[in-house]
């Protein structure tokens, strides 16, 4: 049974559609990542599976249910997100914030539970930030913040979760890092994670699907094994060889 | 932590509710005629002080305190929801225009119905300034969309303040003379001569804007971390947004309609309540916010009707002096983290 199916999904921004005819079929605890070049459109879909953008034909399946005939509370419970935007919080520790993960569960005036607290201090302890839980979630490091983010995801306790460029911010450790959290939680708690990145070897080391967004279509969508061979990368990316040595020899000077 | 948490919250709301108190009473007794709290006491539980003591408290000092303390905790709550919208910490009724906007229409009513010889009841005033609150709120809305960073909104917002006062400025100056006078101190703001009817009404109006807000506590903390985590989060955005914006132009038409636009309140009494609570939790803000304006509101009316004694200053005066200090710190706080 799959967690996740788009069928002949369209997706763009104020009623233009930018991409046609996705479909993909995603199973749980499996990675599927986004990549492309900058502004093929690889948030937009992020945003329309996550019902942040306005679906433009076709149909997006959570639970091989109709995602638009869900509730908002039943939604949130089912798909958990992490955008690249940075949160302009202040006076807000970083326990504060991954628990709004727990909104969907809270009662009328959001207040906390045993269990709920129990679920933010698990949580928090599966990224590793345990130990800044009452810092100023404003006054810490790019790195702390985007694992920040993702404890708060994961606290929503979704079967899916969505992150956008969740590495965009981060130092090369840090990269490495966030990513292996990310392994962890899929293995661990049977996560299923659809992301975009940019760092293609980092892609192909964790994903199980990959999927190229080029001009107005999926270019490609299938292992890593099967899109990671012969010239496809450069094509993807519009790679000239001899220019690409021109640009270089310009930075070299 | 939490333990420290919940007695750091208990603490402060202590210290406020005391305060609210010893203002409350300051105000009372403090005035061109001093009257001592016992004297205070005996006209509230005993009717036996004597009658011009009792028409002082009862009339004039008791009702005036109860409205600074009532719009008070309105404008400081009506400037928290307008930062909670924005996601900036100077946003508030008065730097963003609506106040001035507000102010506009209740002249316009004023002056054109005082001419007509009409008697004008607060419902009107307060539906006249929510009218101007709204139109304001509607330009600073379509602005937001081109002046995306937070000091281009405030100068667009000041901008649109000046336009709104200059245009009550020339509605003030076609008034007839024995109305002027009134307007005038009206218009650059005063909590002078609130009578029980007025007090009623705004009590009601602010309590009900209240309720309503401490039940958008929750949608509006998962509100604070940004649009599309509170869209995810299950938050009915629109409905949220539509809520947030007629509630702050409600609280910020009340209080001018019944004391005048007053500056900075808004913005200084929720910022020095976020600092001593250390947090921007909406559920202890709101009430917290609501208290600390009240305070705010009470040490500065008590200043301008003492200050220069028998002279009442304007409420305006007194707020900017203590309040727009509090807005430069704040801005260059948000630079200097932003160069880090």
């Amino acid at each position: 049974m799959s967690v996740l199916k788009t069928d002949k999904l369209n997706v763009g921004y104020n009623k233009k559609v930018l991409i046609h005819d996705i479909d993909l079929c995603i199973e749980k605890g499996e990675i599927l990542t986004l990549i492309g070049p900058n502004g093929a459109g690889k948030s937009t879909i992020l945003k329309t599976i996550a019902r942040q953008l306005d679906n433009l034909g076709g149909n997006v399946y959570v639970d091989e249910k109709d995602y638009s005939k869900i509730g908002g509370n039943e939604f949130a419970k089912k798909m958990a997100v992490m955008f690249t935007g940075k949160v302009k919080s202040e006076m807000l520790s970083c326990g504060d914030i991954v628990a709004t993960g727990r909104y969907p569960y809270t009662g009328h005036f959001g207040l906390l539970s045993k269990e709920d607290k129990e679920e933010v201090a698990k949580a928090m302890e599966l990224v590793n930030i345990s130990d800044i839980k009452d810092n100023d979630f404003s006054k810490i490091s790019d790195g702390q913040r985007q694992r920040v983010m993702l404890a708060r995801a994961v606290c929503q306790d979704t079967d899916i979760i969505i992150l956008d460029e969740p590495t965009s911010f981060l130092d090369i450790k840090y990269k490495l890092e966030f990513v292996s959290i990310i392994k962890k939680l899929t293995k661990e708690k049977n996560l299923t994670v659809i992301m975009s990145l940019h760092e293609l070897e980092i892609a192909k080391k964790i994903s199980d699907k990959i999927v190229c967004v080029k001009g107005d279509r999926i270019d490609k969508y299938g292992t890593p094994d099967e899109i990671f061979k012969d010239e496809y990368i450069r094509e993807l990316y519009d790679i000239d060889d001899t220019k690409m040595s021109e640009n270089i020899d310009i930075l070299k000077i | 932590m939490e333990k420290k948490r919940a007695i750091r919250y208990t603490v402060c709301f202590g210290i406020l509710f005391v305060l609210i108190l010893i203002f409350t009473a300051l105000n009372i007794c403090i005035g061109s005629v001093k009257i001592a709290l016992p004297d205070v006491f005996d006209v509230f539980f005993k009717n036996s002080a004597d009658e011009v003591t009792g028409t002082i408290v009862l009339n004039i000092r008791f009702p005036r305190t109860l409205a600074v303390l009532i719009l008070g905790g309105a404008l400081s709550l009506s400037g928290y929801l307008l930062q909670t919208f924005f996601h900036n910490p100077i946003a508030g009724p008065f730097v963003l225009g609506i106040s001035s906007g507000a102010k506009m229409c209740v002249a316009l009513v004023m002056v054109f119905l005082a001419g007509n010889a009409l008697k004008i009841n607060s419902a009107t005033l307060i539906f006249a300034a929510f009218v101007g609150a709204m139109i304001s709120m509607g330009f600073v809305l379509l602005m937001t969309k081109r002046a995306q960073t937070m000091a281009r909104l405030i100068v667009c917002g000041v901008m649109i303040g000046y336009i709104c006062s200059a245009i009550t400025e020339l509605v003030v100056t076609f008034a007839q003379d024995a109305d002027i006078v009134n307007l005038h101190n009206w218009s650059r703001g005063s909590f002078s001569g609130q009578t029980w009817e007025n007090v009623r009404i705004m009590a009601i109006v602010v309590f009900i804007a209240f309720v309503l807000i401490f039940i958008m506590a929750k949608p509006l903390y998962a509100y604070s971390l940004g649009e599309s985590y509170a869209m995810n989060l299950g938050v009915n955005i629109k409905v949220l947004r539509v809520l947030i914006v007629l509630l702050s132009g409600l609280l910020s038409a009340c209080i001018v309609a019944f004391a005048g636009p007053i500056s900075f309140v808004g913005i200084a009494a929720p910022h020095l309540v976020r600092k001593i609570f250390n947090t921007d939790k909406p559920i202890i803000m709101i009430p917290a916010c609501f208290m600390g304006g009240s305070v705010f509101c009470l040490f500065c009316d008590l200043l301008a009707r003492n200050l220069l004694s028998p002279t009442e200053l304007n409420i305006s005066t007194v707020t900017a002096v203590f309040g727009a200090p509090i807005v430069i710190i704040i801005l260059l706080n948000k630079k200097g983290r932003a160069e880090q």
